[in-house]
């Protein structure tokens, strides 16, 4: 029987080529784009999943209240470690960490390396393996440092020990192998390429043991027994009590959360790429639903053809559930062979995709899971698309099918055309999101940001670049490459070191603002290409000038009123205001401005930035630069990032919104395309007869294009309308999370309703042409 | 005295067509015992095709009894309908309707899939049934590879091979010529005397020569 329906099966595909192939390639499209979409999720889904204690470790974040509101940061005094797993119970370990990058070299072989400088706790927090030494003597000698197999073999090579051996760090200390652990897994929240005990670098850092500052990644585990939720309320309530302060409190957020829940807003968890996760989720049903929907209007509208066989069939004993067995067996046929090309799809498009969103993905069609989802894919999309079809064609009586009376289609005539407008209607959803989710990008990357980002190159403060700052500068201004060069203690795009304790002329920082601060050197202002709106600059002398202080538009608002100027401010020592720059954007680009204080001084910076001439090529800029580099500071590696490209890298998870909507639209579209086409196809041959008629009578091509056209352009009508609304609804809420957004304008409507007009226009007229111009003879000839 | 097979007590058909009610088949009385080979006359529109299809019970009396074997057809749930039909009844049309997507051999084979027939059983039911009709060498054409007798023989070779014990003809030569209408009637007569009872509906007086009976109706009345 089975057997039976299998060769009816593959009979009917070969004997009808066009609709077989619209069916198949636009189910592999919808498959192949599903599964795209879910090798994603399963890889966002899989962050710090391979570390084994996942319901036991936490890592500590403060929720901190500045101006009434709570600000998350990723950052906990250093002792509080030590304090959790004293004072709680139910804290087991707890580590203190701080992540540096290390310059490690042997030999000419140098490479930097990321990791964290840590607590002993911190390895079985996270489980670390050791291949080489182990880890209770692991941070025995206080210059010990354990690095991953991979960057062993970087260093040393291939079936090298690389325990015991010394380490030059940073061209000046020594540190000592004292084991190799496995690599991490891929995708971890916080990567490591080493740990190193953490009063190697804390050392004589005195602020690092006090309550004061906020600056370590804190991370415990809780003893198997303990309740979340007392350990969580204990946690903070005791940063309350070591700070003596109720603005702030440190929490507990799951291992599991990392990734995925990071958001927070005013002290509440609100997601964070989970909510990417569940839209691209949700994206790739509806594809998959565009696709299915293809299938039951291609199956329907061809029921003519296969009503002759429902009759004999029913004639010679065959039950309604044989018949729909029959026909969801052919759907389950035809889904199977979508998905063997969509797994050729995938061969190809998997590079692309993955250099589109940045990632590593592999099909990985060895993994059982990975077969056995894509075989649910193919099982539920055909037994679903085959659903309708096959109760709508079983549902036919015999007598009336083999009279050769026409089947009464009106019902699925309805269905099929609401499928269209269903399909039609999503597809011009995306259309407008896309052309939003762009505009919007867009806007805010045209921000004024009250710096110019262009031209700008920012090398991280290493080695002796402080010391030899003049020299450096004057050398680099001498290549003409570089027309100005600056040091701030901070990146320009980040949020950093920040305070809210200040008092000044007439008044106190009574609201509580969070003030920014940043120590810079005189010509900073002018490389970042900031605008000084009142008073003068920094001298170039810092000791000199070490008392004046220049501060944004909106901390003069801060101060009251009158200019600013003059002004003194107190932070322990007194500064005097002699200059207001413009506000200026960093950290979160789509807020405000928030008030920045800059100090003349550049002796801690972290970052010099250096303001490139535009006339000279880029490769050329960099070679000049790095020449400069090598002469001053030649122990270290030369790594320049640009600006602007860290700049774009702030939008990365929008970026990726943006060009996922894109290609979802297009080929959204083109999969409605195929299943138009296709209706529209049988649509001329079921009505043949009637247009050779009308041709008799004298009708003309185009009045019958206009005929054929007429019914499928209302449907698509139809779809604006109801599109509108949606995409109306949907955008407005995505733009929401913006405070710095665009507002919807009409016009996009009109263009996407006039593309998706024009689209099936295209689609539509190539099959009513074709039938217009057919010779009438042939068509009446057939009855 | 023979059995009867088929027994209508005054049944009727009538369909809405619009706010109208018409009447396709008006109180027909008849009986068909086992072994006889009736034919159906009457013009275009007489009710012989609803007649067949109501006794094939593909279609429905909407009035009246009908005892099929002994058991009340119009009493009974389409379950147990179509189980009668599969076990007794063979049906053989104009039009052939001959399955194109099958070949021959899987053509003949159908009606035993749906009888649940073991593979080996159906194997040789099959054999025998091409053998019979001289089609041996067809039975991997398909339909449209056949000539309209040719195609007939199958229909016929289709609905013999359940081994009913009614065949329902419409107009089986209606779509042949002459000399090809001539052998399938031959072929009628032959099953017929081999003890199946045929019912056929026929324009051709020659065709209903070949009955045992002839019936005709006229608006849906047997006059």
């Amino acid at each position: 029987m089975i057997l039976n329906y299998i060769k009816i099966a593959f009979r009917t595909l070969r004997k009808n080529k066009g609709y077989s192939f619209l069916n198949i390639f636009g189910l592999a499209i919808g498959i192949t784009c599903a599964s795209l979409i879910f090798l994603w999720v399963e890889d966002e889904l899989s962050f710090d999943s391979e570390f084994e204690k996942q319901d036991q470790v936490y890592y500590v974040p403060t929720h901190q209240e500045y101006d009434g509101e709570w600000r998350t940061f990723n950052s906990t005094p250093g002792p509080f470690a030590e304090a959790m797993k004293t004072e709680i119970p139910g804290v087991a370990k707890a580590s203190r960490t701080k992540h540096r990058d290390l310059l490690f070299s042997v030999n000419d072989n140098a490479i930097n390396s990321g990791g964290r400088f840590v607590d002993e706790d911190f390895i079985t927090i996270f489980s670390l393996k050791f291949v080489e030494g182990n880890a209770k003597e692991a941070f025995n000698n206080p210059e010990a440092i354990v690095i991953t197999q991979e960057t062993a073999e970087q260093l040393y090579g291939k079936n090298t020990k690389a325990i015991g051996k010394v380490l030059k760090v940073d061209n000046t200390e020594n540190y000592l192998i004292s084991g190799v652990i496995e690599n991490l897994p891929k995708n971890v929240t916080f990567p490591i390429n080493w740990i190193a005990p953490f009063e190697r670098w804390s050392g004589d850092k005195e602020w690092t043991n006090g309550y004061g500052s906020f600056f370590a990644d804190t991370f415990v585990e809780l003893s198997p027994e303990a309740d979340f939720n007392s350990v969580d309320a204990q946690v903070r309530s005791l940063l309350e009590k070591k700070t003596g302060d109720n603005d702030s409190k440190a929490f507990l957020h799951t291992i599991k959360d990392w990734h995925l829940r990071a958001h927070f807003e005013n002290g509440k968890q609100v997601g964070g790429r989970i909510d990417s996760v569940r839209l691209f989720t949700i994206i790739a049903l509806i594809i998959l639903l565009i696709a299915c929907i293809n299938f039951m209007n291609l199956s329907t509208a061809r029921s003519e053809k296969r009503a002759n066989e429902v009759g004999v069939r029913k004639a010679m004993g065959s039950g309604r559930t044989r018949l729909i067995f029959q026909f969801i067996s052919e759907a389950l046929i035809l889904a199977f062979i979508a998905s063997l090309v969509s797994v050729l799809f995938l061969f190809v498009l998997l590079p692309q995709f993955n250099l589109l969103i940045e990632k590593d993905l592999v099909l990985g069609l060895s993994q059982p899971f990975h077969i056995v989802f894509l075989l649910g894919i193919t099982l539920v999309c055909g037994i679903f698309a085959g659903l309708y079809p096959a109760f709508y064609l079983s549902s036919f009586k015999p007598v009336e099918v083999l009279k050769g009376l026409k089947v009464t289609q009106g019902s699925a005539n309805y269905i099929r055309k609401g499928l269209v407008v269903g399909q039609f209607t999503i597809s011009i959803v995306f259309i407008i999101c896309t052309i939003l989710v762009y505009q919007q990008l867009q806007h805010i990357k045209n921000r004024d940001l009250g710096f110019d980002k262009d031209q700008l190159i920012s090398l991280n403060v290493n080695g002796t670049m402080i010391e030899k700052f003049d020299v450096i500068k004057q050398d680099l201004i001498q290549t003409g490459a570089v027309s100005s060069v600056g040091l701030n203690n901070s990146g320009i795009l980040n949020g950093g070191n920040n305070g809210s304790n200040l008092t000044w002329t007439g008044g106190t920082n009574t609201e509580d603002v969070l003030i920014f601060f940043r120590y810079i050197s005189s010509d900073f202002l002018e490389t970042a290409g900031m605008e000084l709106v009142e008073g003068r600059g920094f001298y170039e002398n810092m000791v000199k000038d070490s008392t004046s202080v220049l501060i944004t538009e909106s901390f003069a608002k801060l101060m009251g009123q009158g200019s600013a100027i003059g002004k003194k401010i107190d932070r322990g020592d007194i500064y005097t205001v002699v200059g207001v720059v413009k506000d200026y954007l960093f950290d979160d680009m789509y807020g405000q401005s928030d008030p920045v204080l800059f100090f003349n001084y550049h002796g801690e910076a972290s970052y010099m930035y250096l303001k490139t001439n535009p006339k000279i090529g880029t490769s050329d800029v960099l070679s000049k630069i790095e020449a400069v580099m090598k002469k001053h500071n030649p122990a270290f590696p030369f790594e320049y990032s640009f600006v602007d490209d860290a700049f774009n890298a702030k939008f990365k998870s929008e970026q990726l919104v943006g060009k996922l909507s894109q290609l979802f639209a297009l080929l959204a579209i083109l999969i409605s395309c195929l299943g138009l086409f296709g209706l529209a196809a049988y649509t001329a041959e079921q009505r043949s007869k009637e247009i050779g008629v009308r041709k008799v009578l004298g009708a003309s091509v185009s009045g019958i294009v206009k005929l054929l056209s007429k019914d499928f352009l209302k449907l698509v009508g139809l779809a604006i309308v109801i599109a509108i609304p949606v995409a109306w609804y949907v955008m407005d809420n995505w733009l929401g999370n913006y405070a710095y957004r665009i507002e919807i304008n009409g016009w996009i409507f009109v263009i996407a309703g006039i593309v998706a007009i024009v689209i099936a226009m295209v689609t539509v007229s190539f099959q009513a042409i074709k039938a217009a111009i057919a010779n009438p003879v042939d068509s009446l000839k057939t009855e | 005295m023979k059995n009867i097979l088929v027994s209508l007590n005054e049944a009727t058909r009538t369909v809405n067509s619009g706010s109208n009610k018409v009447t396709l088949l008006d109180t027909i009385n008849l009986n068909v015992e086992e072994g006889e080979f009736i034919s159906l006359m009457g013009p275009s529109g007489s009710g012989k095709s609803t007649l067949l299809n109501c006794i094939g019970m593909l279609d429905n009396f909407t009035g009246g009894g009908y005892t099929f074997l002994g058991e009340p057809v119009h009493s009974m749930k389409e379950k147990n309908r179509s189980k009668l039909y599969k076990e007794y009844i063979g049906f053989v049309f104009q039009a052939y309707h001959l399955i194109d997507e099958l070949t021959v051999y899987e053509n003949i084979e159908t009606p035993l899939l749906y009888k649940n027939i073991k593979s080996s059983e159906r194997k040789a039911m099959v054999a025998d049934m091409l053998d019979r009709f001289n089609i041996v060498g067809k039975k991997d054409l398909f339909p449209i590879q056949l000539s309209g007798g040719q195609q007939q023989l199958v229909g016929i070779a289709r609905a013999l091979i359940g081994q009913p014990k009614l065949i329902l003809a419409d107009e089986p030569t209606g779509n042949l010529n002459s000399k090809q209408s001539e052998e399938i009637m031959e072929l009628f007569a032959q099953l017929n005397k081999e003890g199946v009872t045929i019912i056929q509906a026929t324009h051709s007086e020659s065709n209903a020569a070949y009955g045992s009976r002839i019936i005709n109706l006229l608006d849906g009345k047997i006059v």
